[in-house]
């Protein structure tokens, strides 16, 4: 999976580099729309991370400029300016999804993962599995060991989004908004309870443990590293 | 041009033709009143030759008209008059003079001839002539024309006009001068207002144009004024409040991640402690974006930039639904508190909807983290026949009515040792909700007494 990030300020541009690469994915910065614009239209890329705010040539600009040239790849807008406005011109533009800054860097990965699975056309598996947890999703039943477990339906919604996204980090606004349709940030530890509970039923009484707290970011489901 | 000048403009224009018209008045008046005085004196004299003139049935009589006559006429030098006679010619004539032919020839014995005219030898005569038939048979009308020299009348007009163009223009100029005069006493009261409003900058809002001092015609405009600073006023004081607010509630996070950062690059550490530290500036660098983006909403909330966004994403919300939804959110945090959630009631308002539901869920989560274990929040929807009105109610400590008033107030917290507590907003929860409901043209109120503390949020119904 290939990524371009067009950004100017160069730190955040660092990191995102970084982050991504990491991440697994190949990552190439440009620092200016020029150079982006450039780079969007020769090389292959699947999914395209940009500034709203750029030299030479603004996000939007760059933008359309890119649709009329015919590339069709995903793109996520970062912008500073809180403005409905300007997510709306974005997204009419043709922007697939957009962040405001300040962001966190687990919300622009799950965002960016969730904009390279859409249209791919996943086979829809009606039973997510990890280690010996399976989830049923036509029968709602979860069972861990063989041993069935009884969940509240946003506890299933929540264990169902969790396994979907096995090894990715979800930010709690994340969690708010796919598995409640919160899309604010709550200033309540609503959600770390939530998981609390879900751990209670899924993982307590189990080995090995499969949701992690990666702290300050958010929570993760996967296989511990060492068995 | 300055008001000053047109207005003096205005006076001395207007002043002069008011005048030019009053003086070409006056004129005509004593021109018609000099032509009425001619008019009788001439038909006096008229008289008094139809008189003799009537009387003559010889022609001894008609011999001896002249010197009749000339004793009662001819002695007013300035006077003129002919007599003659279709057929023995000039009878008696004044020296130097001579009627024009053709009023003579037209002369007629009708009562009421008009005055004529003329000039002669530079001098200016205004007469009459009629024909007098006489007593004697046989004999043709006698023409009698009669003059006066106007000369004098001519004078009197010349010099009178002569004086009132120089009055005209006098006055044109005294009234403009009066007229500047009194534009520039009129207009202090501008240059007052102007001075005093250049007194005002960012730093001294506070200065108010005086209304009680100027006239009443300028008093609207100086409260008009007044008003726009009031509102100028208000919203640079909340704005440089927003800025110190921001200030001061990061300074106490940024400093603590700066030293907790400082210290741990102070020696070397183990790769667990860096994660540790790492790990703890996320979150704290997570509740700074939070407060951040926060901010950014309730400014632009306060700041009536919501309005427009609140009619542009308008919709019918049904409340009930919205509480459902938001009990199915808290849920679990309420379960593990052992505080039971309660809906009575239902509400339909038009509004945007993901606003809406932000400011109930600030409700809900303040109530929550005070409402003791085992109490329940109570949250009831009721209508008026205008509004719906929804409460937020739970028990918990009776909140202090000093603080009650400012609880919607940014970053405000009744007890300040809970400043930064752990789970803890970021203290513009309230403030939000306020700023929500007010966009949507609501109204929003708490009480707090014997153990129970209400919200109340009254919304115009759908």
């Amino acid at each position: 999976m290939k990524i371009l990030i067009v950004e100017d300020e160069r730190k955040t541009g660092d990191y995102l580099l970084q982050g991504l690469t990491e991440s697994g994915f190949v990552t190439d910065l440009a620092s200016n729309g020029i150079d982006g614009l450039h780079r969007a239209l020769t090389g292959d890329y699947d999914l395209m991370v940009l500034d709203v705010m750029l030299p030479g040539l603004n996000g939007w600009q760059l933008l359309e400029t890119l649709r009329r040239g015919g590339k069709e790849m995903p793109v996520l807008f970062l912008t500073a300016m809180d403005q409905v406005d300007d997510r709306v011109k974005g997204l009419e533009l043709g922007a697939d999804d957009y962040l405001v800054k300040p962001f966190a860097f687990s919300e622009l990965l799950a965002r960016v993962r969730t904009l390279l699975r859409r249209g791919k056309g996943a086979i829809e598996a009606s039973v997510l599995r990890a280690a010996d947890l399976e989830l049923d999703l036509l029968r709602r039943r979860v069972t861990r060991a063989g041993t069935r477990i009884e969940l509240t339906a946003k506890e299933f919604s929540l264990l169902e989004l969790l396994l979907r996204r096995q090894g990715e980090v979800l930010p709690r606004s994340m969690i708010a908004s796919q598995v409640w349709d919160m899309n604010f940030d709550s200033d309540t530890n609503v959600i770390e309870v939530a998981i609390r509970r879900l751990r209670a039923k899924v993982d307590d009484p189990f080995e090995p443990k499969l949701i992690r707290t990666a702290r300050g970011m958010g929570y993760v489901l996967e296989l511990p590293d060492c068995p | 041009m300055s008001l000053t000048t047109r207005l003096t403009l205005l006076f001395a224009t207007g002043s002069s033709v008011v005048l030019l018209a009053l003086g070409w008045l006056i004129g005509a008046s004593i021109e018609r009143h000099f032509e009425e005085q001619d008019r009788d004196a001439l038909a006096g004299k008229i008289m008094l030759a139809r008189h003799a003139i009537e009387r003559i049935s010889t022609p001894q009589l008609l011999a001896q008209l002249p010197q009749q006559l000339g004793d009662a006429i001819v002695g007013h030098h300035d006077l003129l008059i002919q007599i003659a006679s279709p057929d023995k010619g000039v009878l008696l004539a004044s020296p130097n003079v001579v009627f024009p032919a053709q009023w003579l020839a037209t002369a007629s014995d009708a009562p009421l001839e008009p005055l004529f005219k003329w000039s002669h030898d530079g001098r200016d005569y205004r007469g009459l002539a009629t024909a007098i038939p006489t007593g004697m048979a046989g004999q043709a009308p006698l023409v009698v024309a009669v003059a006066i020299d106007i000369e004098h009348h001519q004078m009197f007009m010349t010099t009178f006009m002569h004086t009132l163009w120089l009055f005209v223009v006098g006055a044109a100029a005294a009234t403009g001068l009066l007229g500047w005069i009194a534009a520039s006493r009129g207009l202090a009261p501008l240059r007052a207002m102007r001075e005093r409003a250049a007194l005002v900058t960012a730093h001294k809002l506070d200065q108010r144009l005086p209304v009680d001092a100027v006239p009443a015609e300028l008093a609207d405009l100086a409260a008009t004024l007044n008003e726009m600073l009031a509102r100028l006023e208000d919203a640079f004081r909340r704005l440089s409040d927003f800025s110190s607010d921001i200030a001061h509630e990061l300074r106490t996070p940024v400093s603590n991640l700066m030293t907790q950062t400082q210290v741990s690059l102070s020696r070397a550490r183990d790769a667990a402690s860096y994660r540790d530290i790492l790990e703890s500036n996320a979150e704290e660098f997570e509740r700074l974006a939070r407060m951040i983006s926060d901010m950014l909403f309730l400014a632009k909330t306060e700041y009536g930039l919501s309005a427009d966004l609140v009619l542009a994403h308008s919709e019918p919300v049904d409340l009930a639904r919205e509480v459902r939804d938001l009990f199915d959110f808290y849920e679990a945090l309420a379960d593990e508190k052992g505080v039971r959630l309660v809906l009575l009631g239902d509400g339909l308002v038009h509004g945007d909807r993901l606003m809406l539901r932000r400011a109930l869920s600030n409700l809900l989560s303040n109530a929550l983290r005070y409402t003791p274990p085992g109490g329940a929040v109570t949250v009831t929807l009721s209508r008026t026949p205008t509004h719906c009105r929804l409460a937020v109610e739970n028990e918990g400590e009776t909140i202090a009515p000093e603080h009650l008033a400012r609880l919607f107030e940014r970053f405000y917290r009744a007890d300040p040792s809970r400043q930064h507590a752990s789970g803890e907003g970021t203290g513009l929860g309230l403030a939000i909700t306020q700023a929500i409901v007010r966009a949507h043209q609501g109204s929003i109120s708490v009480t707090s007494s014997q153990g129970r503390t209400g919200f109340f949020i009254e919304l115009k119904q759908a």
